[in-house]
């Protein structure tokens, strides 16, 4: 069987920052305090009374295909694996930060506990290989996320991703597997 | 465990692999010795009920090692499945929180000088006890008062309060939702009914921010609804998550919304757009209405709310357009104006005049076992049972705030909420007598309660002060006794009833060992209870033999209860005017086959109401004898000074009225709160982002930290409720952000006795 591509799609509209998925997040990896894999900001409101918006936003690894934390990483800590999720060998890190720099996303941290560089994993070991969903997207109480394999044409993702979707920085080349549908609503429709 | 390395250190240790590996030896084994453990230990899942507010979403706690480290919704709970928010998520800090109350507390110096001694349990029942018959020989029962947050808990803190002769139970309700229930109660002669928002295809809001204040159900049928093409339509000062998600936003000039409603009714009648059908068979009072919204016209709602003749002509003519599955949300929060119990009567009778009622998209009755039994003619499914008490005795005094008290201005309020805010006045007045004792579950006041520096007055007053509660909350910090609680993940508790279109039942378990020597409630009530003698009133063990008392013995239904969380009855949503559920409904039981009409809906319910005239009551005989509000009519309120910005509030996602602020994972998302002012207004006042403020209102002053945002009213300030804390016991939250009680007046919104939350401020930069 081929290796899977595993993707995610965020939808900006659904996303009402509420922090659910944030929480998931650091109980599922114990993420220690202080420190975060994941988060959704507001940004906002923006423009001019009332035509009025708030956009969402997912901060966190993007799981770029050309990942620019992977080729800076000295150890080969950084890397990315058959499923196309890229991931962090905290026993090969010695916590450089090279691939925290390196991140256009701002997505990576020094986890205080391991030492080691940290970031989402889309739940790969602990969830993921399980058969599981990833945290986030099991508990998101407006179903704004969307996980699967983007190789395999019958999943979820494949289908929700014929919407019309933009990539986090695409101009930068990374080719993220997160996937965005832009904000549409507020500003008076 | 934090390894710092130095660019230095690192360059000579690059390319030594081996090395490198050396240096993180401790940390791999740590991890190895972790991920060990986690093979080596148990694994289980449990289910049980959410407590980290009200809504008591269903939930599924994971269990490792004795350590509960993950919590999802009820997969086994279609309304949130395995959704859960960051509350209900967080709730394993809160559990594992060192800062919790962890052995019973009395205190030693001055009241909130916040000096304790740590005691065993049976000597701080001891004191309780003596003090309470004390105030009971001194000054009569009544002068006892117990209040905690609403829920299944209460029933036992009402049992000891009866068995001791005291009236005077409450729930925070009068200073949250009390001004619909009420409205509800005269409406339909019941609270127990229900918004269907998946299915709307038009939904306003009228300051309700469904993704703010989340109650994960809630905000899935929103979301569904929108999802399907319907409308989302946000009323509200501020520029919400909520008016942001919305279709169309109106920043109404708060304390108006009413005449917004009574305008949408005057289109609706004046067109002809209501479901005329509807009102002559299922309702009272339709002329009174409609003779009372003559004058309401869009241009005059216009003037007063600041929103657009054409826009409400518009509002009125879509929600017709969708009917009935057309919803104005009757609403959670407390009263925005005096005139809350009109405003939410209008909601209502704006939203049944598009006869959406008892069909998909619209307001529905809640399909408890009594209900449902009743349409089948027989008992399909088991209501829940209490257990059988000697007679209480009778108070020799009615209720301190005269709730259901005949004659009384709360007249109209269920007892069993009451109107708290009467607590800290009759303590401070001693009318109509003294309350001289108080004990509080898991209830706020000195947050949650208006007029801050009054209650902290009042509870100086007090000859006892007894709060149970899983921190050193506000009130705790005054109390002469600090039991504590479980957290809920240590309890085990009874059914709570959970129906909405179709009854169930959830149950709360266990899912760690007490990690202190705390007790849940209703050890704590029985306990005290024998300790004054009143044992006879608690005839069970303990929760099971609760549950087995709830559902006559069914075990059956306890093992599945436990297994899954919930019960219910494979029944679908029901809908007594959608034929299509009415059909479900009689395939499964075909005895309601005589309660279906030629039309194929079961309309006897609803024309056997709880109300005088048994239909829908859109003129309340009651109201308008004791207080000539037979049907809503707009008055003018006034809410704050010519110079003075309007003071508002609202929720956030991440916390809980006045609870979570000190929950390590929810303080560390959103540690305090600022005051959100309008770029003009802060020009105006020449005032930067982060400036500090010192704002002032009739009741009190602080400061506060300024938030410029184009999303709030240039004549309004808003801020999110419940911070501002004032128990150094809650190290994290204390002393962050502003406290909105110390800006709110006392007073309350007549009839319905809901506290007003909206108040006039002056703002200085200090």
């Amino acid at each position: 069987m081929a290796d899977k591509r595993y993707g995610m799609l965020f939808d900006s509209n659904r996303c009402i920052g509420c922090q659910s998925c944030s929480v998931a997040c650091r109980a599922e990896n114990k993420v220690p305090d202080d420190v975060y894999r994941l988060q959704v900001r507001i940004d906002g409101p923006k423009g001019e009374y009332p035509q009025l918006v708030m956009d969402f936003e997912r901060h966190s690894c993007v799981m770029c295909e050309k990942a620019p934390c992977v080729p800076v990483c000295p150890t080969g800590a950084s890397y990315m694996n058959k499923d196309g999720v890229n991931m962090v060998d905290s026993k090969k890190c010695v916590g450089c930060k090279y691939c925290i720099n390196a991140c256009p996303y701002q997505a990576r941290f020094i986890n205080p506990v391991t030492g080691a560089a940290d970031k989402c994993t889309f739940c790969y070991e602990n969830r993921v290989q399980k058969g599981e969903k990833p945290a986030c997207v099991s508990i998101c109480p407006t179903g704004a996320l969307v996980f699967g394999d983007v190789n395999d044409s019958k999943s979820e993702i494949r289908l929700a991703l014929q919407q019309y979707t933009v990539k986090p920085k695409e101009h930068l080349g990374t080719h993220p597997k997160l996937s965005i549908i832009p904000n549409k609503r507020g500003g008076g429709q | 465990m934090v390894r710092k390395l130095t660019r230095r250190t690192f360059l000579k240790l690059s390319g030594a692999t081996a090395a490198a590996i050396a240096v993180s030896g401790s940390v791999t084994k740590l991890v190895s010795e972790v991920s060990a453990e986690t093979k080596a230990g148990t694994s289980e899942l449990v289910r049980s009920f959410c407590e980290m507010c009200t809504s008591r979403c269903p939930i599924q706690a994971k269990v490792e090692n004795g350590k509960v480290t993950f919590i999802a919704g009820n997969p086994d709970w279609a309304a949130t499945g395995g959704a859960i928010c960051a509350r209900g998520g967080a709730a394993i800090s809160q559990l594992y929180d060192p800062e919790r109350v962890k052995k019973p507390l009395i205190r030693t110096g001055e009241r909130g000088e916040g000096k304790w001694k740590e005691v065993s349990w049976d000597e701080a029942y001891s004191y309780i006890a003596a003090k309470m018959q004390e105030i009971k020989d001194t000054y009569g029962p009544e002068s006892m008062a117990f209040a905690a947050r609403g829920g299944p808990h209460k029933a036992y803190m009402d049992t000891l309060a009866k068995a001791y002769g005291s009236p005077n139970t409450f729930t925070h309700e009068s200073t949250c939702p009390m001004a619909r229930t009420v409205a509800k109660e005269a409406t339909f002669g019941t609270n127990s009914l229900s918004l269907d928002y998946g299915n709307a295809k038009y939904l306003l809001s009228l300051g309700r921010s469904y993704f703010e204040g989340i109650n994960v159900a809630q905000v899935r049928g929103v979301t569904k609804a929108m999802a399907n093409g319907g409308k989302l339509v946000s009323v509200d000062p501020r520029f919400s998550v909520t008016a942001a998600k919305a279709n169309e936003w109106y920043a109404i000039k708060p304390g108006t919304d009413l005449a917004l409603v009574l305008a949408i009714i005057h289109v609706l009648i004046r067109d002809n757009l209501y479901d005329k059908e509807f009102i002559e068979k299922y309702t009272e009072g339709f002329a009174a209405v409609r003779d009372s919204v003559v004058t309401a016209t869009p241009a005059w709602a216009a003037q007063e709310t600041g929103i657009e003749e054409k826009d409400i002509e518009r509002m009125a003519r879509e929600m017709a357009a969708a009917k009935p599955r057309a919803i104005i949300d009757w609403g959670w929060r407390t009263a925005t104006s005096q005139e809350e119990f009109e405003l939410r009567r209008a909601s209502i009778i704006a939203t049944i005049l598009l006869g959406s009622f008892e069909v998909p998209g619209g307001i529905y009755l809640d399909k408890s076992a009594a209900v449902i039994n009743g349409l089948v003619g027989k008992s399909v499914v088991p209501g829940l049972s209490t257990p059988k008490v000697p007679s209480y005795p009778k108070p020799v005094r009615p209720r301190v705030d005269g709730a259901q008290v005949k004659g009384q201005p709360n007249y109209m309020v269920p007892a069993s909420d009451g109107v708290v805010q009467a607590i800290p006045e009759a303590i401070l007045t001693e009318q109509p007598y003294p309350i001289k004792g108080w004990f509080v579950l898991r209830y706020n006041p000195v947050i949650s309660q208006s007029n801050t520096n009054r209650v902290i007055e009042a509870l100086e007053k007090l000859d006892l002060l007894v709060v149970c509660d899983v921190n050193l909350s506000d009130t705790a910090w005054f109390a002469d006794v600090v039991l504590p609680e479980s957290s809920f993940l240590e309890r085990d508790e009874g059914f709570n009833n959970a129906g909405g279109s179709a009854p169930a039942y959830t149950l709360r378990q266990q899912v760690v060992e007490p990690i202190y020597d705390t007790k849940p409630h209703w050890k704590i009530f029985k306990d005290l209870g024998e300790r004054l003698g009143l044992g006879q009133y608690f005839p069970w063990k303990d929760m099971g033999d609760m549950r087995a008392i709830q559902l006559g013995g069914r075990q059956d239904l306890i093992k599945t209860a436990q297994e899954k969380g919930v019960v219910n009855f494979g029944i679908k949503p029901l809908f007594l005017r959608d034929k299509n559920s009415v059909a479900q409904f009689v395939t499964k039981y075909p005895e309601a086959m005589s309660q279906v009409n030629e039309q194929g809906i079961i309309d006897g319910p609803m024309l056997n109401l709880k109300t005088p005239s048994k239909k829908i009551e859109m003129f309340s005989q009651e109201a308008q004898e004791l207080f000539g509000r037979g049907v809503p009519v707009y008055r003018q309120v006034k809410l704050k000074e010519g110079n003075e910005l309007y003071f508002i509030q609202g929720k956030a996602a991440i916390h809980t009225n006045a609870h979570t602020h000190n929950v390590p994972w929810l303080h560390e998302l959103m540690p305090t709160s600022r005051l959100w002012i309008h770029p003009d207004t802060a020009k105006q006042m020449t005032l930067k982002a982060g400036d500090t403020v010192e704002v002032t209102s009739l009741s009190g002053k602080q400061q506060a930290v300024v938030l410029i945002s184009k999303g709030v009213r240039p004549d309004t300030v808003f801020t999110y409720f419940g911070f501002g804390r004032l128990s150094p016991g809650l190290k994290r939250a204390y002393n962050q952000g502003i406290n909105s009680g110390m800006m709110l007046p006392s007073a309350i919104a007549p009839v319905c006795g809901a506290a007003l939350h909206t108040a006039g401020v002056q703002i200085r930069k200090v």
